[in-house]
């Protein structure tokens, strides 16, 4: 019985994953159409790739948008996971205000996120748009994401452990570091990847907020609907998902991943 | 207490401040230049938010929302699950997996979605190559494929938080369990689905709440039957250049939003959860 | 520029700093002063101030054959020189709407540093450029749309003195009406609008009506431009109404007749080119210049400007009030002016230009072709969008948001 769900299942999950990925193989495929714009294969060619090494503004985009989003995804997390923390372990007067004010960022339309942005910024500081403010921006919308991940983790932790380390000895350092963070950690690495996920393609805020010099990708793509995407963009996402598959690649085969790796039923246990 | 300051500390600053600009913009009026104008602030605006003209897009947004929750939700906890019990040391790298496929750009995803959905799209294709269907059936523009789209683009969303919370289970809670109930069924009903709820529920929060505000995927996607109340607000903003009218759509918006939230997790809580 | 010194025009911008500050002078109103009087008078005393030896005009002034018009007598003995520009020029605008050669040739001839931002829809280039232009120095506004800026305040008006090359635009651009005389803004491309269809879609039918996107045989397979003004516009044309109407009845009709379309359309988008080249939309409602694109992927695309009448749109080019470059801006923009450099563009992205003197150097297969460069004739014939009141504008789009939810 128990072998034939698991085969069933392995196969869901292989479903699935082709589900996520089907659009990234056809995303591949085109970036050697030869056809300038339109979604039509025309016929093969591989001149996309050196074409855009030249295209100084695309580079620069994508290093704009990795330097927002390396920033937003570090102190977003930092913070989100501190806050996420905090709401499930304490019981505190304006816990369900803080709760809420954790929701409103994630309900409120992007546009109007996006507006306030740039009013608090021209009205207070004359600004017009910069990297720091984009990066303002990028981690005020990340923070809620990490904190309801991370506290729906920290939730489900048994809170007297740390008392626990503590009354043996530990300092609550010590007691947050070796008893605290290794049980969140999947939280917040999983916090992490949203939010990265969430900064490099976002285009409301981002447009609104962004200045001289500080175009992110999805602002350079965007602007290119009106005349006609071409394959380049195709191109330099084929890239980017074989770069950070290479060195996923790399990083588990230096060990990088390998947790205990329990399972959560023991499979041997005779059946009810 | 010391952990909640930054957080909090950031947010009113850059998040509350920012928003309490635009409410004051919501207040006000735009002058025959189309700029804001606060000259008689005044709550118009919020009376004119209701205007019966949105209540149609309204509906398409929570339906588009809960729906897309709901398949995230099923389809992503088979598989937090599989990658939790199977995974083995490979389980970061298999979620991992599960984000790559977004960072590439969100524009070319959605074309390549149109490429597999069109009439002449692989999907399409493989329909009528099995004898499924006779003719293209109209898949691109429509209801189907704004769903589809919004449940692939939220998928990782769900399956992030459902995986956290599923790999946190005690294997002897669950053992245990297997030996109380009769079937793995009701195993699974009584003890692991209870205990990965705050999982499910920081899910479904993940996911119904920005499905709601979403409105370029049903943009690109959808036709003419699936505009959102999302699409309406950003059109008051810009081609309406109405700044006042559409902060106060939005504000209407969150409002309710925020209250039907707040309000199912209270009974959410109280119902699953007990104590938290 | 290779005449003057090394820091000769870092001295200019703190000179003009001084200056200004001196006289207590905002930089619209000096821009102001400098269009009053002109440039060599307004600058004279920095002019002067600058070496002598480097007084000699730059490569670019040489381009002006007579001499600058100037409503003063000028103070300066010496030949009126173009004042030396800023070191860096921020445009706003779509990814790909200048050509690469046109702005690697203009920081190639005046040493500056262009940098490029975008957009993707105008409404978001207004938001972005708020009242006074943020830090943009160039931009390109919809003509139906500079009205309004020149009403706030937010563009800036040209030096005339700088653009020598405005001689090239065509007579009929001479005194638009959205821009008197063009003060503020000179214009970048036109465009008509009207219906683009594959005719092996059609079965080889060739229609010549807007009326052809009302056809139920094309249910499901008609797209129609996701713009209220340009969707209103076909719809009032065909009903025998002008497209810029103010009348509530006239507009009612156009709304019940989008209403009865509204099933058979399959999608309100601004995307013309993937929407086309999907193969899902057989007949829509697209831009002229479009036509090109949709060609590479489609051979046999047709388009046609509707029998009933169809309608033309241009944008412009500018600057704004609170543009930190101020000089490199104007400079741009004639430079944007010089025969060649508007065909380079025209050549990238098939819109046809205003410059008359350009047409000598642009790809013949766009001169020749109807639909980018239809003749004088029809092109009298289309009606302009215009910028309407704010009361006006407000009828169009309730009656759209109607239509839209």
């Amino acid at each position: 019985m128990t072998t034939e769900r698991n085969r069933w299942l392995s196969v869901y999950a292989l479903l699935v994953y082709a589900f996520l990925f089907a659009p990234i193989v056809v995303l591949i495929i085109f970036s050697f159409n030869s056809a300038r714009r339109g979604l039509v294969w025309q016929g093969f060619t591989t001149k996309w790739y050196p074409q855009l090494f030249s295209n100084d503004e695309l580079i620069d985009a994508l290093v704009v948008t990795l330097e927002v989003a390396v920033v937003a995804v570090l102190v977003s997390t930092i913070l989100g996971s501190l806050l996420g923390l905090g709401l499930a372990r304490l019981r505190f007067r304006g816990r369900g205000a803080t709760e809420t004010l954790l929701l409103v960022p994630m309900i409120t339309p992007e546009i109007v996120m996006g507006l306030a942005l740039l009013l608090f910024f021209l009205q207070l500081f004359d600004a017009h748009g910069s990297l720091l403010q984009l990066w303002v921006a990028h981690i005020t919308f990340c923070i809620s994401y990490v904190a309801i991940v991370v506290r729906a983790r920290a939730a489900s932790m048994n809170p007297q452990l740390e008392e626990a380390a503590r009354d043996l000895g530990a300092s609550a350092w010590g007691a947050f570091r070796y008893v605290t963070l290794p049980i969140i950690l999947p939280a917040v690495i999983a916090g992490a990847l949203l939010a990265f996920s969430l900064s490099f393609d976002d285009y409301v805020v981002t447009t609104f907020n962004s200045g001289v010099g500080s175009s992110t990708l999805p602002l350079y793509i965007y602007g290119k609907i009106k005349f006609g995407v071409t394959p380049e963009i195709n191109a330099i996402s084929t890239i980017i998902v074989a770069a950070t598959a290479l060195a996923i690649l790399a990083a588990w085969r230096l060990g990088a991943f390998r947790g205990e790796g329990r399972a959560v039923v023991d499979e041997d246990a005779p059946p009810a | 207490m010391a952990l909640l300051l930054p957080g909090v500390g950031w947010l009113v600053l850059f998040f509350v401040v920012p928003l309490a600009f635009i409410f004051i913009v919501s207040l006000g009026s735009r002058d025959v230049l189309d700029r804001v104008s606060l000259a008689s602030p005044s709550l118009d605006n919020y009376f004119k938010a209701f205007d019966p003209v949105f209540l149609p897009t309204f509906l398409n947004s929570i339906r588009y929302a809960a729906i897309t929750t709901v398949l995230s939700l099923a389809i992503g906890y088979p598989i937090a699950y599989w990658i939790s019990r199977y995974g083995g040391r490979h389980k970061v790298l298999l979620i991992i997996l599960v984000m790559l496929p977004f960072w590439t750009s969100y524009l070319i995803r959605t074309y390549s979605w149109m490429i597999l959905l069109r009439d002449n799209g692989v999907v399409n294709s493989i329909l009528q190559a099995v004898g499924l269907t006779h003719e293209p059936i109209i898949l691109m523009n429509t209801d189907v494929s704004v769903i589809l789209g919004m449940t692939y683009g939220f998928l990782p969303f769900a399956i992030l938080p459902l995986f956290v919370s599923i790999d946190r289970l005690d294997a002897n809670l669950v053992a245990a369990g297997r030996d109380l109930y009769a079937s793995g069924r009701q195993a699974f009903r009584h003890v692991t689905l209870p205990l990965t709820m705050p999982g499910i529920i920081a899910a479904a929060l993940l996911t119904f709440i920005p499905a709601l505000g979403d409105f370029v995927t049903p943009d690109l996607l959808g036709g003419p039957q699936t505009t959102t109340i999302a699409k309406n607000i950003q059109e008051l903003f810009l081609a309406g250049r109405d700044w006042p009218y559409g902060a106060a759509l939005g504000f209407v918006l969150m409002i309710v939003t925020l209250g039907g939230t707040l309000l199912a997790l209270r009974t959410l809580r109280r119902e699953v959860i007990g104590a938290d | 520029m290779s005449d003057r010194h090394d820091g000769s025009t870092i001295d200019l911008e703190k000179a003009l700093v001084r200056y200004m500050v001196e006289r207590k002078l905002s930089r619209r109103e000096l821009l102001e002063r400098i269009a009053a009087v002109g440039s060599a008078a307004a600058l004279a005393p920095i002019i002067a101030a600058c070496s002598t030896a480097g007084a000699t005009p730059s490569p670019a002034a040489s381009a002006s054959a007579a001499p600058p018009p100037s409503a003063a007598p000028t103070a300066s003995p010496s030949p009126t020189p173009v004042p030396s520009p800023e070191t860096e020029l921020n445009i706003l605008n779509w990814t790909d709407y200048l050509a690469d050669e046109v702005i690697k040739s203009f920081e190639a001839k005046y040493k500056v540093k262009v940098t490029q931002s975008f957009f993707s829809t105008t409404d978001e280039m207004y938001a972005k450029l708020g009242d006074d232009g943020g830090d943009y120095d160039i931009s390109f506004p919809i003509s139906v749309d500079v009205p309004n800026m020149i009403a706030k305040g937010t563009i800036a008006k040209l030096d005339k003195s700088l653009l020598t090359n405005i001689k090239n635009l065509g007579t009929e651009w001479a005194n638009p009406g959205y821009d008197l005389g063009n003060t503020y803004s000179v214009p970048y491309m036109w465009w008509t609008t009207g219906v683009g269809y594959d005719p092996a879609r059609l079965g080889g039918e060739a229609p010549t009506s807007s009326k052809a996107l009302w056809d139920k045989r094309w249910s499901q397979h008609i797209s129609m431009l996701d713009d209220w003004q340009e969707v209103f516009g076909l719809t009032l044309i065909q009903l025998g109404h002008s497209a810029n109407t103010d009348d509530a009845a006239e507009l009612d009709e156009a709304l019940a007749l989008l209403k009865e379309q509204k099933p058979l359309v399959r999608t309100y988008s601004t995307d013309t080119i993937g929407t086309m080249t999907s193969g899902d939309i057989w007949i829509g409602h697209i831009w002229g210049a479009d036509r090109f694109a949709i060609q590479e992927t489609i051979p046999d695309f047709a388009y046609f400007i509707p029998e009933e009448g169809g309608v033309k749109g241009s944008d412009t080019v500018a600057t704004f009030s609170g543009s930190p470059h101020p000089i490199a801006a104007q400079l741009f923009i004639n430079h944007l002016l010089d025969a060649e450099q508007s065909a380079a563009n025209t050549n990238l992205i098939y819109y046809m230009g205003p410059n008359a003197a350009a047409k000598e150097f642009i790809d013949p297969a766009i001169l020749d072709d109807p639909t980018i460069n239809p003749d004088q004739e029809i092109v009298d014939k289309l009606e302009e969008l215009l910028a309407l009141d704010q009361a006006v504008r407000d009828e169009y789009l309730s009656r759209w948001q109607e239509l839209r939810g």
